[in-house]
């Protein structure tokens, strides 16, 4: 039995293949993995699926009926939660919950939902105002609501911390009964290798399908594999970190944070917050979604203003002399922000001389960097139109682009594929060796490994502080997702 | 039933946002009395003062009468100058927006019988103005005439035109510029808002989630028109209670058929402003065109403002398709003259016409998909 | 140091001309909307009341009265002339505004024509249309009055006033007209373009991105400024242009002048634009935003009633309204030649109004950041 039957299946969008002669059959009942490097078709494939865009060519059936011209029954059966899941930011959690009970036409009965979510205290709260794993988890709550015969999740976890994207899976897998079928699509390996079977996509093509334990029993040689399948990393010297001149500085603390505070009203966002970042460190700062990571993040680089404290950045106090502080800081957001209309080449222009580079070495700077991220085929494409870890791709390459010696990267991977992550720490590490001093912020916690120090926030203060080791050593964990949940469960009980 | 379910739900969602958006309310009931404020105490379009200069260069002191008189209408600041040049730049500098000048033969004419020549200036770069001044001087000297010295030398004229303005005895321009900004509020309403809230929904991925549940194009559609043309009919309840119950408009006709027409009208203008959003599905762009081939032209060319008749024909017919076109009418002829059988239906049925069309256009461009 | 502001400011100001020209959908609405309004609206809007219809019940049917209507139908601005019977038929015709005149002449018509007793020929308008209907019956009874004064010719003490319209001689609805449309599309142009641009960025995210940057706030004010206000001053120019060379319109005045109040009144409308871009979250704040200051705005420049004719608190609100200024001048140097003390005059207070908000709008910037 297949849920979803596709042969020969060619999807074009002006001159661009984005699915190109596609052959794949999805089982029932299963729970089927979509893999597959930034700008693979996954996203296109999953509308293609569900009828949501018109193919061009080939034959397509899902659940028996065909997605183009049975769209209207089709979408009865299933669940489909986008990228960008369509909440009403203006709406409160219980709104949106009866808005789409009413569309899928079920009952309002969400109380089982909210508490298995244990989303019930924040049933009043506008859905705008929730963190990033309560939105995700909410959005699978609508989407659940109908326990619709096939579920279609289009990167659920991307932003989503660790404890979250786990809650998300027990959501599913409690919420599903045996006939559901799931087509799950993530950056996410070890959750890939957890499930049923697993397809990885490239250039519009399936590259393999089959069961993840086949590839490899463990989710680390499962993740090597998948790299090779996707034509394997090869990790080289990073012309990011070769091509950076240093700047002369003779300081030894290169970000400190002293005291941060953000109060808003009465409550705490960020309480009394220090630390001290050397010239040349790693520093990660994790936590749960809505923690209060990002408010800190802001403060530090200047765009929210603290109650109380200050940050410097190369000696200078981002409060009182914030464009001097800045000159010296590359800053990728967390959304990605940078000018949708404009073409990659011309944003890379844009903050090359918005950050001072002259004309001269403009040009020749912006040759490097177009090389070093291999954005030569794309540089005259609207950045809109990219796939969302090109997307990432650029805003780092923004950040870097004026040799900054602080960088500050918040999420600089969410949503990106395994290749590229590999790619942005080499280069993030080689940096670091050459004297840049990094604070990043991730929910990856593979990559927390790669940080020399790393701060652990809940509530808005900071919980455990030290080396990822020392962390796992303190946890009595083996690996760094198990320290964090250690830590922040033990935080959790000690404030009870 | 299911499908009521899902047009309920999808309007319950509408009322909440728009309860939740303060813009909306700006919109429905802020704008409106704004405007209505401006209208009934800003601006006056009835009895136009104007600041005057005078020259006499005749000596004959019965011609200061008519200087003085000047002086003492209730529709002209007399300002007298002595001196050609200093008038001159008076006129350049808009501080007077025309001068009389009375030359020197003036009284001797007159009271030889004859008649008498007397210079009227007006500053042409304000038409209206320019016509006020013509007028104002014309009447304030021959009714000079007929009171002084001179009043049996002249002849005749035992006819004279009476104007009666039916509707509006007094051309009090209030009863009838504040009906028309109804109108202008309702076209607002009806346009921008609709205009940026699918937009919206296009620019947020909301559409996108919507569109993978069974959500029928209908459902859409209708989730749209009805949460909006409740508050534009609220919104219009809001407007006559303050034109009739705080401004004391008189109002003739029935209220039943105001609001009647009133939602046939929020209709056409609904249709336009949702196919301007689900066209562009960009905020920045629905706006831009809203206001262009929204608001100006239901402002400019709808007859409010500047008499239909008058246009080429071919902007004549252009007004056609102009909804507010009908409502100004008929909401005009409703304020001040009641319920006319006639104008009703045929403003009606224009009305319905225009919106029906609109309707089938809304439901054409609203894409399930999200690429053609 | 001031070449990386140059450079700063540049790349900025860059950024904005691609994003809000290269767009051809932007492009055309910003370009093509305008000038096909000024096409639009100077054709077809005119104050002047034409193709009058009239209905007419004649009690007296005499020579002199049947004279009298045959005036009405030689006059141009009359089309037809119904001629009833039955006062329920004069009614109708009105009530139904098949007709904007009525006119109703007695029996004793001619008889008071030759000198009898005084009578009267009334003259009814639709006051539905209260605007047009006096400027139509004030065409009637001119009609009316000439006549009667050319039965009694020969004679008797009149006053015959000569006019002399200056700077519009013909009294040209569209000369005025057109001095107006200039300050006004230019108003909502230039008010869409600035409003919207911050309030978009901080929608996108992408203001985040310029605060972090070294960019201090009077660079990012500058960046913003200059892009809109270039557009702007090319669309408005190009309507001059129009104006001139299409609709023939006299420019009596100095051309110099012109263009340096122009740049000033646009910068004036930028600065509120901007202004209101600073204190808006969303762009659907912010177009909020331009309907509350536009409506007002153009209601209150002394385009739909003179500014002297205000009550004395509405003539101080004027003050601070760009358009007011922008139409004075507008018209001034235009039709009337306005020379370069009263040009001061009236850009004084634009300047500062410039001044006000621009200072406003890059305070407002570091503000909101919360």
């Amino acid at each position: 039995m297949y849920t979803v039957e596709i042969k020969n299946l060619i999807k074009k969008f002006g001159t661009v293949t984005a699915i190109n002669n596609l052959s794949l059959n999805i089982e029932s009942g299963k729970i089927t993995g979509l893999i597959g490097a930034d700008g693979a078709g996954k996203t296109t494939l999953i509308r293609l699926i569900i009828g949501l865009l018109p193919k061009d060519s080939g034959s397509m059936c899902t659940l028996g009926l065909n997605p183009d011209t049975q769209k209207n029954e089709l979408n009865a059966k299933i669940g489909y939660m986008p990228q960008k899941f369509g909440l009403y930011e203006d709406l409160t959690v219980i709104e949106n919950l009866r808005l789409y009970a009413d569309l899928k036409n079920v009952p309002q009965e969400f109380d089982k939902l909210l508490e298995i979510t244990s989303l019930a205290p924040f049933k009043e709260r506008l859905a705008g105002a929730l963190s990033g794993g309560m939105k995700q988890k909410l959005g699978l709550c609508c989407t659940l609501l109908d326990s619709p015969e096939f579920l279609i999740l289009d990167e659920p976890s991307v932003g989503v911390d660790p404890i979250s994207r786990h809650d998300l899976m027990q959501m599913v897998k409690n919420l599903i009964t045996g006939k559901t079928t799931v087509l799950w699509s993530t950056a996410y390996l070890d959750e890939a290798h957890s499930f049923d079977t697993t397809v990885v996509m490239d250039k519009g093509k399936i590259i393999y399908e089959g069961k993840p334990h086949d590839l490899a029993p463990d989710s680390a040689e499962f993740e090597n594999k998948v790299i090779d399948l996707m034509g394997g990393y090869k990790k080289e010297e990073s012309m990011i970190a070769k091509n950076y001149t240093p700047g002369n500085f003779d300081i030894e603390y290169a970000v400190e944070a002293c005291s941060l505070e953000k109060k808003y009203g009465s409550f705490y966002a960020v309480k009394n917050n220090s630390f001290k970042i050397k010239k040349g460190e790693i520093f990660g700062l994790l936590g749960p979604n809505g923690a209060g990571k990002s408010t800190s993040f802001k403060m530090m680089c200047g765009l929210a203003r603290p109650t109380s404290g200050t940050a410097k950045i190369m000696g200078t106090d981002i409060t009182k002399n914030p464009e001097k502080a800045r000159s010296n800081l590359g800053y990728m957001a967390q959304k990605f922000s940078l000018y949708g209309n404009l073409t990659v080449r011309q944003n890379l222009e844009f903050f090359a001389s918005v950050y001072g580079i002259g004309l001269f070495d403009r040009k020749k700077r912006m040759e490097e960097i177009i090389d070093v991220f291999n954005f030569k085929d794309i540089q005259n494409q609207k950045s809109e139109e990219l796939p969302l870890g090109f997307k990432q791709r650029l805003s780092m390459a923004c950040a870097l682009i004026h040799n900054p010696p602080v960088l500050f990267l918040d999420e600089p991977t969410s949503g990106v594929d395994v290749i590229v992550r590999r790619d942005f720490w080499n280069h993030i590490t080689s940096l670091a060796k050459k004297g840049v001093t990094i604070l990043v912020t991730t929910h990856f916690m593979d990559e927390a490994e790669y940080c020399d120090r790393i701060s652990l926030f809940y509530h808005g203060e900071t919980i455990a502080l030290g080396t990822p080791f020392e962390l796992k050593k303190n946890a009595g964990a083996k690996t760094m997702e198990e320290a964090f949940v250690t830590l922040i469960k033990e935080s959790e009980n000690e404030k009870q | 039933m299911k499908n009521n379910r899902i047009v309920f739900a999808l309007i319950k969602k509408e009322f909440l946002q728009i309860l939740r958006d303060p813009s909306s309310i700006i919109i429905a009931f802020l704008l409106p009395l704004i405007s209505i404020v401006i209208y009934m105490y800003g601006i006056n379009l009835d009895s136009v003062k104007v600041v005057m200069g005078i020259k006499n260069d005749d000596a004959n002191p019965e011609v200061q009468t008519l200087v003085k008189s000047f002086g003492h209408s209730k529709y002209v600041n007399s300002i007298v100058y002595d001196n050609m040049t200093e008038m001159t730049d008076a006129i350049v500098r808009s501080k007077i927006k025309g001068a009389v000048v009375i030359p020197n033969d003036f009284s001797t004419k007159l009271s030889r019988g004859q008649s008498a020549d007397m210079l009227v200036i007006t500053d042409g770069s304000e038409v209206n103005t320019a016509n006020y001044v013509q007028s104002y001087a014309t009447q304030i000297a021959n009714n000079w005439l007929q009171t002084s010295r001179y009043k049996y030398l002249v002849k005749g004229a035992a006819v004279t035109p009476e104007i009666r303005t039916w509707y509006n005895q007094g051309s009090n321009s209030h009863y009838f510029i504040l009906p028309g900004s109804i109108a202008i509020s309702m076209t607002l309403i009806g346009m921008l808002l609709t205009a940026l809230v699918i937009a919206r929904e296009w620019e947020r991925g909301t559409m996108e989630a919507l569109l993978s549940t069974q959500v029928k194009k209908i459902d859409i559609v209708l989730g749209k028109y009805i949460p909006y043309f409740v508050l534009g009919m609220v919104s219009m309840a809001f407007n006559v209670f303050l034109c009739v119950g705080i401004f004391r408009i008189p109002f003739r006709g029935s209220f039943l058929v105001l609001f009647a027409v009133s939602g046939l009208f929020l209709f056409t203008c609904l249709g336009i402003g949702l196919i301007i959003s689900s066209k562009l599905k960009n905020q920045f762009l629905a706006s831009q065109v809203t206001l262009g081939v929204g608001l100006l032209p239901s402002m400019l060319l709808s007859g409010l403002m500047f008499p239909i008749n008058s246009m080429p024909v071919i902007f004549q017919w252009l007004t056609y398709i102009l909804p507010p076109k009908y409502f100004i009418t008929f909401i005009e002829s409703e304020f001040m003259a009641g319920t006319i059988f006639e104008i009703v239906i045929i403003n009606s049925i224009f009305l319905t016409v225009l919106g029906l069309l609109l309707f089938a256009v809304v439901y054409n461009s609203t894409d399930m998909r999200l690429e053609k | 140091m001031i070449k990386d502001i140059l450079r700063r400011i540049f790349a900025l100001a860059k950024k904005e001309f691609i994003t809000t020209w290269k767009d051809p959908k932007s492009r055309g609405i910003i370009v093509a909307l305008p000038l096909l309004q000024l096409l639009v609206f100077a054709n077809a809007i005119t104050m002047e009341v034409k193709n009058i219809d009239v209905v007419a019940i004649d009690r007296n049917n005499s020579v002199e009265s049947r004279e009298l209507i045959s005036r009405f139908k030689k006059s141009p601005r009359f089309r037809n002339i119904y001629l009833t019977s039955s006062d329920k038929d004069f009614r109708s015709k009105i009530d139904n505004q098949k007709v904007q005149i009525g006119l109703y002449i007695n029996n004793d018509f001619s008889k008071s024509l030759r000198g009898g007793k005084q009578s009267n020929v009334l003259v009814v308008s639709d006051g539905r249309q209260t605007n047009s209907a006096s400027i139509a019956s004030g065409y009637a009874s001119q009609i009316i009055q000439e006549y009667v004064l050319e039965f009694n010719k020969g004679g008797g003490a009149s006053i015959n006033p000569v006019i002399r319209n200056w700077y519009n001689p013909n009294l040209e609805y569209r000369w005025y007209l057109l001095s107006i449309l200039i300050p006004m599309l230019a108003l909502v142009v230039t008010l869409l373009l600035t409003a919207l641009s911050i309030a978009r960025e901080r929608e996108m995210g992408t203001f985040d991105q310029l605060v972090v940057s070294p960019l201090s706030s009077f660079e990012i004010l500058l960046g913003k400024t200059i892009p809109p206000l270039f557009i702007a001053m090319f669309l408005t120019c190009f309507m001059v242009f129009c104006i001139i060379f299409f609709f023939r319109v006299p420019f009596m005045g100095s051309f110099v002048l012109y263009l340096i109040s122009i740049f000033i009144s646009l910068l004036s409308i930028v600065g509120v634009g901007l202004f209101i871009s600073s204190i808006c979250n969303t762009q659907q704040q912010a177009i909020i935003g331009i309907m509350i200051f536009q409506m007002p705005a153009m209601l209150l420049s002394g385009f739909v009633s003179p500014i002297e004719d205000m009550p004395f608190c509405w003539q101080i609100l004027t003050y601070i309204n760009p358009a007011r200024f922008f139409m004075a001048l507008s018209r001034g140097i235009f039709l009337k030649g306005m020379g370069a003390g009263d040009v001061i005059t009236n850009l004084i207070p634009m300047i500062i109004i410039a001044a006000i908000t621009l200072t406003l709008a890059s305070r407002t910037f570091k503000r909101k950041l919360g």
